[in-house]
């Protein structure tokens, strides 16, 4: 099962709309993937959640074989070398469409699987592995996925607009010149709230999920051309992503700071929370003593959950004893 | 004596190149109150402005010196070292801030040694000197071990304390140092020697202070308000009490953090005591709020 991280289980049509996942980069090398029934999934997303569910498929796979293979067992071990060739090869031709890889996957962790009970730590040494993250104990994964809380979005709509009239005929549209020289209007489904300049740009905040950032902008573009203006929707893109979570354990953040110095800040006088900034993704996390997480910075998913992936063992080191 | 230009030792006779670098032994002036009469120069620190070989003139004390309406002549006193008049002006601001909560000298010297570092690295260069002055008053403080709250920053500067906060942080990426923490015990003889709390009160509350922080009584809670907060209970075992709108002026915490800090150590109360305590008011029958 560890074959499945060491290479980057989504294919390019998997990548989110907004952008391709740091490429090359394998959602984290846990035991147990993500979406392991304890986490609620996102509403209705089309791209990102698909990596989640292929890795449940993977791991419900898993748990057939592992029942099978205590028939198959001296099976395995002999065919155990000669799958070992062909997975690495495998492996590097499967950029292909999603729907091949689990079933390559299934068949090579059949094959090369050990004895069940022992699970090994890293994969056969034929095996490719390039860890680019930082070196982390092969433990389980946390099995606690972070819930993204905030998405800001800019699109622009491609021609110049007229604050007064947008203000004055939409609903739900305020505007004061004086205090800040754009319209903001709120909508109620999804509810966000949207800057829109003059010049045409606008800014959607307030939303839950990618799909739902771009369907918000889209509804604030259509109200603008509504009222009259011809405007199109160039250049979505999501700018920052926040997601939040609980570790369920307390954290000792004087420890924190004092290891990861170059890392942290942690000043009780200014901000009750240590300001982490991760450099690889680039997230800066804000860690509390009674365990809850919020990161932010991110512009892909896939960078909040790699950001927590990377501080949930730094925390777990660091979890209050009394 | 060594020549410098020859290379060996010389007498003083053998070579007309010698240069006495010595300090200058004659004096001419008359008051025998100057502290170092062979001074010729300003003792201005060369360490930190640009060499200080500025010459200053001073106001005429002459009939000459003035022109026929009262003005004096020669006006020119100012435009000397023009490249750090910023530096110059800075280092007089941190001197007057750091008198008003009478900082000794090595705190103003470590400051002025930051603030040079800083200002030339002009990685800072858009933000306030008085901010960044400030920044720098209070790292030193940090770094000497005897800190100063924010607030207190704050007290003798015109900066917010959120400004002082961000050039604070700013500061320590541009010099990539890092601080300690802060302490409990750090703020405690200052804080009970402004209420005049004699010294067992003092003892007591850094006692219960300690204590509380490694009991885990207070988990998140500034050093700040625990310490408000254990300085109120001492006090109040005391014969010496001390209200907690007191405390919270000299502290600079607001009463009802204190309350809150008080609420999570009162349970423990006679935990936190240290053993050798003269209880004025015994610990049952503390202040609850």
């Amino acid at each position: 099962m560890d074959q499945n991280n060491s290479l980057p289980p989504y294919a390019q049509g998997l990548a989110s709309p907004q952008g391709a996942m740091t490429p090359g980069i394998p959602i984290f090398s846990p035991m147990m993937p993500y979406g392991t029934g304890l986490t609620p999934q996102p509403i209705q997303n089309t791209n990102s959640l698909s990596i989640l569910e292929e890795q449940q498929r993977q791991q419900q796979q898993q748990q057939q074989q592992q029942q099978q293979q205590q028939q198959q067992q001296q099976q395995q071990q002999q065919q155990a070398a000669v799958a070992a060739v062909q997975q690495s090869t495998s492996q590097q031709a499967t950029q292909g469409p999603s729907g091949q890889t689990p079933q390559l996957f299934h068949s090579q962790t059949l094959t090369t699987a050990p004895l069940p009970g022992t699970t090994p730590l890293y994969p056969s040494p034929m095996t490719p592995m390039t860890p680019i993250t930082p070196a982390t104990p092969a433990s389980e994964s946390s099995g606690i996925v972070p819930q993204l809380q905030n998405i800001v979005s800019t699109v622009n709509l491609g021609c110049k607009l007229d604050l007064k009239t947008i203000a004055l005929r939409a609903r739900n549209a305020e505007y004061n010149p004086k205090r800040f020289a754009a319209v903001i209007m709120r909508i109620r489904e999804p509810r966000t709230t949207a800057l829109i300049f003059s010049s045409g740009k606008m800014v959607c905040t307030g939303a839950k999920s990618e799909e739902q950032s771009r369907l918000a902008a889209r509804k604030y573009a259509r109200v603008v051309q509504k009222l009259g203006f011809p405007a199109k929707f160039l250049d979505f893109k999501i700018q920052n992503m926040v997601g939040s979570c609980d570790v369920k354990f307390p954290i000792r953040l004087e420890g924190l700071v004092l290891t990861h110095q170059q890392f942290s800040s942690y000043e009780p006088e200014l901000f009750p929370g240590l300001i982490y900034r991760m450099i690889k993704p680039r997230i800066v996390l804000l860690i509390f003593v009674s365990g809850k997480v919020v990161l932010t910075g991110a512009k892909v998913r896939a960078e909040i959950y790699e950001a927590f992936e990377n501080i949930y063992p730094i925390l777990k080191g660091f979890r209050k004893t009394t | 004596m060594y020549c410098k230009f020859i290379g060996k030792c010389s007498e003083s006779t053998s070579c007309d190149r010698v240069i006495d670098v010595g300090s200058e032994w004659r004096t001419f002036s008359n008051d025998k109150a100057t502290k170092d009469p062979s001074r010729v120069g300003d003792s201005q620190n060369p360490l930190l402005s640009d060499g200080d070989l500025s010459t200053m003139i001073g106001k005429g004390t002459g009939a000459a010196s003035f022109d026929e309406f009262g003005n004096s002549k020669y006006q020119n006193r100012r435009t000397m070292s023009s490249s750090d008049r910023a530096m110059m002006n800075a280092f007089k601001e941190i001197t007057t801030m750091a008198d008003r909560i009478n900082l000794p000298r090595n705190i103003v010297d470590r400051t002025n040694n930051l603030f040079k570092q800083v200002y030339e690295q002009k990685s800072l260069k858009g933000r306030a000197n008085d901010a960044i002055a400030s920044a720098c008053l209070y790292i030193a403080c940090r770094q000497e071990g005897v800190p100063r709250t924010f607030k207190e920053i704050c007290a003798v500067s015109r900066i917010s304390k959120k400004e002082i906060g961000r050039c604070f942080k700013l500061i320590l990426k541009a010099l990539e140092t890092s601080v300690d923490l802060i302490t409990t015990g750090d703020f405690m003889s200052r804080f009970c020697s402004n209420l005049c709390l004699p010294k067992q009160v003092q003892m007591a509350a850094t006692h219960i202070a300690r204590k509380a922080v490694e009991l885990d009584l207070v988990p998140g809670r500034s050093p700040i308000s625990v310490a408000a907060a254990a300085i109120y209970m001492a006090s109040q075992a005391s014969a010496e009490k001390r209200t907690q709108k007191e405390i919270g002026d000299i502290a600079g915490v607001a009463d009802v953090t204190i309350r809150q800090s008080y609420r999570l150590i009162y349970p423990r109360a006679p935990d936190l005591f240290p053993t050798d305590f003269k209880f004025d008011t015994p610990v049952d029958k503390l202040p609850q709020l």
